[in-house]
């Protein structure tokens, strides 16, 4: 199996990992705190760990990245509109949490019909290419509008916490423009250093996880 | 003009309530409802609560009732204050 593969297969299981983690742990808190945002984080995480399983997965198993599947359309619909319409619901959700905490439950209506009207966008395209490249585009308002909140909420707090937040968000936004840039030039290796920023950005929030759970009980 | 405080939820006042009971070792009701912040009738429920779920015992001595943490509380407060700085890292409170 040629290397691209086997290191998109890793850097995403791992990533599915934390995110499964993430999930799990908003889910726990969820159950103490009873807080929509954490919920939305619950689920959106769930989301995005299935989503990046499913990415290693038929990577591994098809022995090619998606961008490599786009070119091909060797099983392009598992490989890439699974992959990427799982991811795009995931990180509506989050986005959605993140609405709702900062404009509160009179504004939701607005929030949601935004959200709604940047996925039909994305279903009015025909096509698997353009589809990868429209959602990736989604995506990437989404991940803005939840790093301008996650500037917002460490301007306030300047906790080591919510600065790893943001930090994980940062180089998750950072990783999806280099992923559509590498989809819309069809460019495999730009699509390995995307994956591998995206990966950086899920070790911050591995970081995040490990110094919350370490805390005592005062 | 000043927002005005937003109320303590219910987490937040047990929170205060165990560390109050935990720092004191044998608390007396007088000393938790001083750190606790809470009325007379209020702390009667939260202490009842928390004592139904096992996370605080209660000891009666004569007229002299007190209140002591128990290990299930202890690990309960070890959660909350997990909750706490993971919900703080997504800019919440409890």
């Amino acid at each position: 199996m040629a290397l691209g593969p086997l290191i998109l297969f890793s850097l995403n299981a791992l990533s599915a990992v934390v995110a499964l983690l993430t999930s799990y742990f908003a889910y726990r808190f969820e159950r103490l705190a009873n807080n929509p945002l954490l919920k939305a984080i619950a689920i959106g995480f769930m989301l995005l760990g299935v989503g990046l399983l499913v990415e290693a997965g038929t990577s591994v198993a098809l022995g090619q990245t998606l961008v490599e599947a786009l070119k091909s359309r060797v099983l392009a619909v598992l490989e890439t509109f699974t992959y990427l319409s799982i991811q795009m619901l995931a990180y509506i959700v989050v986005a959605a949490g993140y609405s709702y905490i900062a404009f509160g439950r009179s504004q939701k209506a607005a929030g949601a019909s935004v959200l709604a009207a940047a996925s039909a966008r994305v279903v009015d395209l025909v096509g698997l290419y353009r589809f990868a490249v429209a959602s990736y585009f989604v995506v990437l308002v989404l991940l803005a509008f939840v790093v301008f909140q996650g500037i917002l909420i460490h301007s306030r707090s300047r906790s080591v916490f919510s600065l790893l937040v943001l930090l994980a968000f940062v180089l998750i936004l950072s990783a999806h423009v280099v992923l559509l840039v590498s989809v819309i030039d069809l460019a495999g290796s730009l699509f390995l250093v995307g994956t591998a920023i995206q990966f950086l950005g899920f070790a911050s929030l591995l970081a995040f996880l490990i110094r919350s759970a370490r805390v005592g009980p005062s | 003009m000043g927002q005005a405080e937003k109320p303590r939820s219910t987490l937040r006042i047990n929170l205060d309530i165990l560390n109050a009971i935990r720092d004191e070792g044998d608390a007396k009701p007088t000393h938790i409802l001083y750190r606790a912040n809470l009325s007379h009738d209020r702390l009667v429920k939260y202490l009842d609560e928390l004592a139904g779920k096992g996370l605080i015992e209660v000891q009666q001595e004569g007229e002299n009732r007190t209140y002591r943490i128990t290990p299930k509380g202890v690990s309960f407060l070890i959660e909350i204050r997990r909750a706490e700085t993971f919900i703080q890292g997504f800019g919440l409170a409890i």
